[in-house]
């Protein structure tokens, strides 16, 4: 194995396999997991199966049919007919309904019924009534013109040239990018994080002298920028599995998820943008980590290059109205906000292909930038022991 | 060819000049020592020379040519700063930083054994190296420049933080390599050391090499025209003999006229039926070549 893997497995192993990173890994899928089934818990608890009663006094409910059944995790409500309303209210002070309805005579007329309960009901029970009733208004109907009034209406805007739509039922669409790139740039933090601390690390244990005569320079930062970018997609990994799950489970009982779609233009974007951002942004921290002597002063440091970075999520709801706004198109352009711009802009717009092409190529130059500042401040600050390497200095001509 | 070459060097850092002209040759298998006082340019000599600096000026030959990679696995280096990664297992520490000698991690865990019998840590290899006394962590050190088996190795203040009996091993030890053909190139400000273990030395002092040669040679030469003798009898006036110094009841130190020699007094003192004890040139010890060297340096510099 060559020094370069051995450096890359050691840096890898000693922080993947620790309890610190296993814990904050596996927190987030299993705060995720603790929200669902605390969201199908309520759902539960709130479809109470107890029946509900009416007496119909118009005639539509005689044949009646059952509602369409309750998707899980909701339940069933059985609907129970009487005669008369004595003993429905009866049975309602018995606890044997929830709720009990009275249609009258002129329902068809009026679309009035009256609603008697003693606490009143949970949407979900009202909701199931509902469709118990519109199902045996359809009754009649034939099944196409009944299944169209049952599934209502979905709006589909398009653009001009039909290569774009959007629609209510798809909505997550619009959702995906921005969540892809708040996931992007969530690992990326965390590989540049580690890979600043990997670096200000030699310094504080006083190993960079006995690394860089046992390896190359280019050797230890490879191995180290490998193993700190296996870490932050070790993360990603683990995270995407846990969110697939969810939307793949998700999708059959939730509708807003049923429309998700995967645009292979849109993937195909955002990683242009995304990996040149991530080489940049990894550059400029493991640079942070040679400049300064401690960890504490690297992350100071590292706050003022997240806030750019997350600008334009702070300005999403300009990004909604106006996607092709000067403003939009200016961060486009600017490396450290362009990777969270266009993940939000082509959630919204379609980007015009200049845009793309002028943005990649400016992280592409940001991120030779950042390699060549990166290799500059290693060489000049890696020996210096508790005394801050200075930015000018980095830009000087001392020979390195 | 010598082990190390390096040929007129330079290397400034800013407006401070690290280091100024400087050239010495280190022999294979001999131990070397490069001395200074604080700040004298040893450490940025030292790193010149393993091409962690680039020089300003000036060539660096070592193992028979410029610094390269392969050759990284040949040298053993004990930097002044002693570096161990705080945070893991002792044994840990040790496999990762012998693999990247060039060794296989199962070779490292088998010769490592051998060391931590040694150096009295065996007890310590599944302890986390912050938990490890000073003087640990440098034996721990010393296994990392070692454990290689390497044909140079460059050692910074080799003694510091060991007791007594560490610092015998060490000194063992060093002699060992050495007269296993290994070339040892130390860097100490403690001279009694030095010469107990150094054939040839460099001593420099702002950056400039001062003294450089044999260690016998160099106390020669600062030798003055003066005995030593011990003896139980009142010393006479002696010809030849300008002034006595007593330095104990029995101890004298007899500064002589430019022309007498050595012999005549010596023949003068078994003439005249006096026991010698002992009779020997009064050479200056290293510390004291070292302090009168580096004063006259601070005086020449002043007066620059």
């Amino acid at each position: 194995m060559s020094k370069f893997w051995r450096i890359a497995y050691h840096e890898y192993s000693r922080h993947v396999f620790r309890r610190r990173f296993l814990l904050a890994l596996f927190s987030v899928p299993l705060v995720m997991v603790f929200m669902v089934v605390l969201i199908i818990v309520i759902i539960r608890m709130d479809s109470n199966p107890t029946p509900i009663g009416y007496i119909d006094h118009s005639g539509l409910l005689a044949n009646s049919i059952p509602q369409p059944a309750a998707k899980w995790p909701e339940r069933t409500v059985p609907m129970r007919a009487y005669t008369d309303e004595t003993s429905a209210k009866a049975d309602l002070q018995a606890g044997k309904l929830q709720v009990y309805y009275i249609i009258p005579e002129d329902y068809l007329q009026s679309g009035q019924a009256v609603q008697i309960y003693l606490k009143e009901p949970k949407g979900i029970a009202t909701q199931q009534f509902d469709a118990f009733l519109t199902a045996n208004l359809l009754a009649n109907q034939p099944a196409e013109i009944a299944n169209r009034l049952l599934d209502g209406s979905n709006l589909i805007v398009q653009s001009t040239d039909k290569s774009r739509e959007a629609s209510q039922d798809r909505f997550i669409n619009i959702l995906l990018p921005l969540l892809a790139g708040i996931l992007f740039i969530v690992g990326m933090s965390t590989s540049s994080g580690y890979l600043m601390q990997a670096v200000v690390e030699e310094k504080e244990n006083r190993t960079m002298e006995i690394m860089v005569t046992s390896v190359s320079p280019g050797q230890l930062m490879s191995g180290k920028v490998i193993a700190d970018i296996a870490i932050g997609v070790t993360q990603l990994l683990v995270w995407a599995i846990f969110i697939i799950l969810a939307l793949v489970i998700g999708k059959n009982y939730i509708p807003f998820l049923s429309g998700l779609k995967f645009s292979g233009e849109m993937v195909g974007v955002i990683i242009a943008v995304m990996v040149p951002a991530f080489i940049m942004i990894s550059g400029l921290m493991a640079a942070v980590g040679a400049t300064v002597s401690e960890g504490s002063e690297g992350q100071q440091i590292m706050g003022l290059f997240t806030i750019p970075i997350w600008l334009p999520y702070i300005l999403i709801a300009v990004f909604i109205q106006h996607p092709n706004s000067p403003l939009a198109i200016a961060l486009s352009f600017f490396p450290l906000t362009a990777p969270m711009t266009i993940a939000l802009r082509i959630g919204f717009t379609t980007i015009p292909t200049w845009q793309v092409i002028v943005s990649v190529i400016i992280l592409v130059l940001s991120a030779i930038g950042a390699v060549w500042l990166v290799g500059r401040a290693f060489r000049l600050g890696m020996l210096r022991y508790g005394q801050r390497l200075h930015w000018k200095e980095i830009f000087s001509h001392q020979r390195v | 060819m010598s082990t190390v070459e390096i040929s007129h060097i330079s290397k400034s850092f800013g407006s401070l000049k690290a280091v100024d002209d400087v050239s010495f040759e280190v022999e294979k298998g001999e131990i070397f020592g490069l001395l200074g006082p604080n700040g004298a340019g040893k450490t940025t000599a030292i790193r010149v020379l393993l091409d962690i600096f680039k020089p300003d000026h000036g060539i660096v030959s070592i193992l028979g040519g410029p610094m390269t990679e392969s050759k990284k696995d040949r040298i053993g280096y004990m930097p002044e700063e002693r570096g161990m990664y705080q945070d893991i297992q002792l044994d840990r520490c040790l496999v990762y930083l012998g693999s990247l000698k060039g060794l296989a991690p199962a070779e490292v865990q088998r010769r490592i054994t051998g060391y931590l019998q040694r150096f009295d840590l065996v007890s310590s290899r599944h302890k986390k190296v912050k938990e490890l006394s000073k003087g640990m962590q440098q034996k721990a050190q010393l296994i990392t420049t070692l454990i290689h088996e390497p044909e140079l190795v460059i050692i910074d203040e080799p003694f510091s933080g060991l007791d007594p009996i560490n610092t015998q091993m060490v000194k063992d030890l060093l002699r060992q390599q050495r007269d296993k053909g290994v070339t040892i190139l130390m860097s100490t400000h403690q001279m009694h050391q030095v010469e107990e273990l150094c054939d040839r030395i460099v001593l420099i002092d702002h950056g400039r090499t001062v003294l450089y040669g044999r260690l016998d040679e160099i106390r020669r030469q600062f030798s003055g025209h003066a005995v030593i003798v011990r003896t139980p009898d009142q010393l006479p006036a002696l010809p030849g003999v300008e002034h006595v110094e007593q330095h104990n009841s029995s101890t004298y130190r007899l500064n002589l006229m430019p022309s007498a020699s050595t012999q005549d007094v010596l023949r003068n003192l078994v003439e005249r039926g006096i026991q010698v004890d002992q009779f020997e040139i009064a050479a200056p010890t290293l510390d004291e070549i070292f302090i009168r060297v580096v004063q006259k340096d601070d005086q020449e510099q002043g007066e620059r």
